[in-house]
């Protein structure tokens, strides 16, 4: 088989396009951050963003780059499972803003960490806050290393100088603008994902013959007949009812634990309009995702109709490809610029979530008496840490990237997410529940990965065990296990029980849902937390029985 | 029935309502359906129809009751308040 290189052969218009896009969010972060003089307008933006900016810049956060080139790719290589898995990720803010986001927001935290910090004390933040910068990280480097890839292969910039120039770029931006500027570069940076990746995902379908390429999102039935003749097994769902039981636990519970879309609720004016952008967000990420099942469709169509296969190392370019081939190369060059602003939105949420864990969860936990200018200091300082530490990561990247950010899902869901669900609705709950479920969860997600001993896993399957499909089904309820059990336990055992503290998180745990009295009879219900244990440990159980695949 | 058990059963349910309609294809795994909708084989188009208007409907709805119950444990709130306040100065 021939193999084509996938280049732009004017790489200098590609670059042009990228060098407009920075100079416009370096005057956004510019003139939106003059402001920020505390904390709260570095990491919250003030707590005082509209809904609709709110709702496009979760919306934006959350698509990373890999909805231009990792998720087509899987889809090229899974079919529709894979699309079944992206239409439930549209779960996480909706969800985070209904379980705990308003709780939170009410209570005014910088991230969810800042919470268990609050509500479990010292040990637990840290070890949670550990355990999220290892999550953001994963996803940053993940940004990183697939924007230095776009300028490598489709722009030909050297990986080396793609990575340290686009690196500190971004970082500069970033940490310039703080939450404020990001998010508003967020908002403008959804508007050009959406418009970089459907408008040509029309001329594309119109190309192929589609009749349907004014609303490519959802108007591409007429190739269906034609994609059943080529590649009859399309549409096959191909695995388990365990396989896609497993994706709640991987990936519905894993977003809840992700701390940079958490923070984006945060950001909110009020409750109300937290809740106006949880619609915004739907919206929009319905309108971009439904595109991205499209632009996969249109990629198997191509190689079938075509006869042309794409390289195994060149599925993440799908949707480049498909411009290439069928678009004018100005609109390539378009289109790599969306790509390249997808990511930088998700890298500038991921700082902006590390900035608040290492400077406000662990440096001003342990040494709360810093001034207010030193914190904002520090958080700079938090920001432009965690961008170099992940260009520095990127230069020798992990083979296992491609997935990784999907398992850093799992390991967020397993660390951080009991935590705040059972933190918020069961006062029971305590410090030493918190501790073993973070760290032992944690700790037995990372070994069952494929990724630290191979000859450990659960599943069998590599992608399912890779992305920490299997694992997560395991780990998850583990973790909620832990949490329910030892908290009711050690409730129990006098020189474990100090009622000061519990006085303390009775209180916090009823202002965060608007009361300002205690009442012993709310939020203490152990009849739920027993059904969730027992629910728990038949789904942790049905891990360990032996997967069909 | 009181704020709290409102706050309580909206946040179940709701959750619940999430879930189901975001995992169709969960459904579709345990009770597969055979047809077309649309065009589209019934167990691809439903799962992607409903992930994104199922899903901004019910966004629609939760943030409506939401703003319900956020009211309702305000007046409750005060009300306890008020009633404790008394109370006190008895």
């Amino acid at each position: 088989m021939e193999e084509q290189l996938w280049q732009l052969s004017n790489p200098l218009l590609g670059v042009f396009f990228i060098i407009l896009t920075f100079v416009l969010f370096y005057v956004v972060s510019y003139i939106s951050n003059r402001q920020s003089k505390t904390v709260q307008d570095l990491y919250v933006a003030g707590a005082g963003v509209g809904p609709i900016t709110n709702g496009l810049a979760m919306a934006s956060t959350y698509m990373s780059l890999a909805t231009f080139l990792g998720v087509t790719a899987l889809i090229l290589r899974l079919q529709v499972p894979f699309i079944l898995v992206w239409i439930q990720m549209v779960l996480a803010i909706p969800l985070i803003t209904i379980i705990y986001g308003v709780c939170l927001r009410r209570m005014g935290a910088f991230s969810p960490t800042h919470f268990i910090r609050d509500r479990y004390g010292k040990t637990a933040s840290i070890i949670a806050a550990l355990w999220m910068i290892l999550v953001c990280l994963m996803y940053a480097l993940g940004q990183m290393i697939g924007i230095a890839v776009t300028f490598e292969t489709l722009l030909g910039i050297p990986y080396m100088t793609g990575l340290i120039v686009g690196g500190l770029i971004i970082v500069g931006y970033v940490t310039i603008g703080g939450m404020s500027g990001a998010t508003n570069n967020a908002a403008i940076q959804m508007v050009i994902i959406a418009l970089m990746f459907i408008v040509p995902l029309g001329a594309i379908m119109k190309a192929m013959g589609s009749t349907g390429w004014f609303f490519p999102p959802l108007f591409y039935a007429d190739m269906v007949p034609a994609m059943l003749e080529a590649f009859p097994s399309f549409f096959d769902y191909q695995f388990s009812v365990k396989w896609y039981f497993a994706l709640i636990p991987a990936f519905t519970i894993g977003a809840l634990g992700l701390p940079h879309l958490a923070m984006r609720i945060y950001t909110a004016s009020s409750l109300k309009s937290a809740r106006s952008a949880m619609i915004w967000f739907a919206f929009i990420i319905g309108l971009v995702f439904s595109a991205t099942y499209t632009m996969g469709f249109a990629g198997v169509y191509f190689e079938q109709s075509t006869g042309i296969m794409i390289a195994d190392a060149d599925t993440d370019k799908l949707t480049i490809i498909l411009n290439m081939v069928y678009n004018p190369e100005w609109v390539t060059a378009l289109v790599i610029a969306g790509a390249i602003s997808a990511g930088l939105s998700t890298i500038s949420g991921n700082l902006l979530a590390i900035g608040a864990l290492i400077s406000q969860d662990i440096v001003t936990t342990l040494k709360p008496d810093l001034s207010s200018k030193m914190k904002v200091r520090l958080g700079y300082f938090s920001i432009f840490l965690g961008g170099i530490a992940s260009i520095i990561l990127a230069i020798n990247p992990p083979g296992f990237l491609v997935v990784s950010i999907l398992w850093a899902f799992g390991l967020a869901g397993v660390t951080n997410a009991p935590l705040i669900i059972m933190g918020v609705w069961w006062k029971e709950a305590n410090r030493f529940g918190a501790i073993a479920a973070s760290l032992i969860g944690g700790i037995v997600y990372v070994i069952i990965s494929p990724f630290v001993f191979p000859s450990i896993v659960i599943g069998g399957h590599a992608l399912t065990d890779g992305m920490g499909i299997s694992g997560s089904m395991f780990a998850v309820p583990l973790s909620f296990i832990l949490l329910i059990a030892i908290s009711y336990i050690t409730n129990r055992i006098p020189s474990l029980n100090d009622t000061g503290i519990r006085d303390e998180v009775n209180k916090l745990v009823e202002r965060i849902h608007g009361w300002s009295l205690v009442n012993p009879n709310r939020y203490n219900n152990n009849i739920g937390a027993f059904i969730a244990l027992a629910a728990c440990f038949i789904v942790m159980i049905w891990a360990l029985v032996p997967w069909d695949f | 029935m009181n704020a709290h058990k409102k706050e309580v059963l909206f946040t179940i349910l709701m959750t619940l309502a999430f879930l189901l309609t975001a995992h169709t294809g969960l459904l579709f795994s345990l009770f597969p359906v055979e047809g077309y909708m649309f065009g589209f084989p019934i167990m691809y188009i439903v799962p992607i129809l409903l992930g994104w208007f199922g899903i901004l409907f019910l966004t629609i709805i939760s943030g409506v009751i939401g703003n319900r119950i956020d009211e309702a444990i305000e007046k409750e709130n005060q009300e306890e308040l008020s009633k404790h306040n008394n109370e006190g100065a008895v």
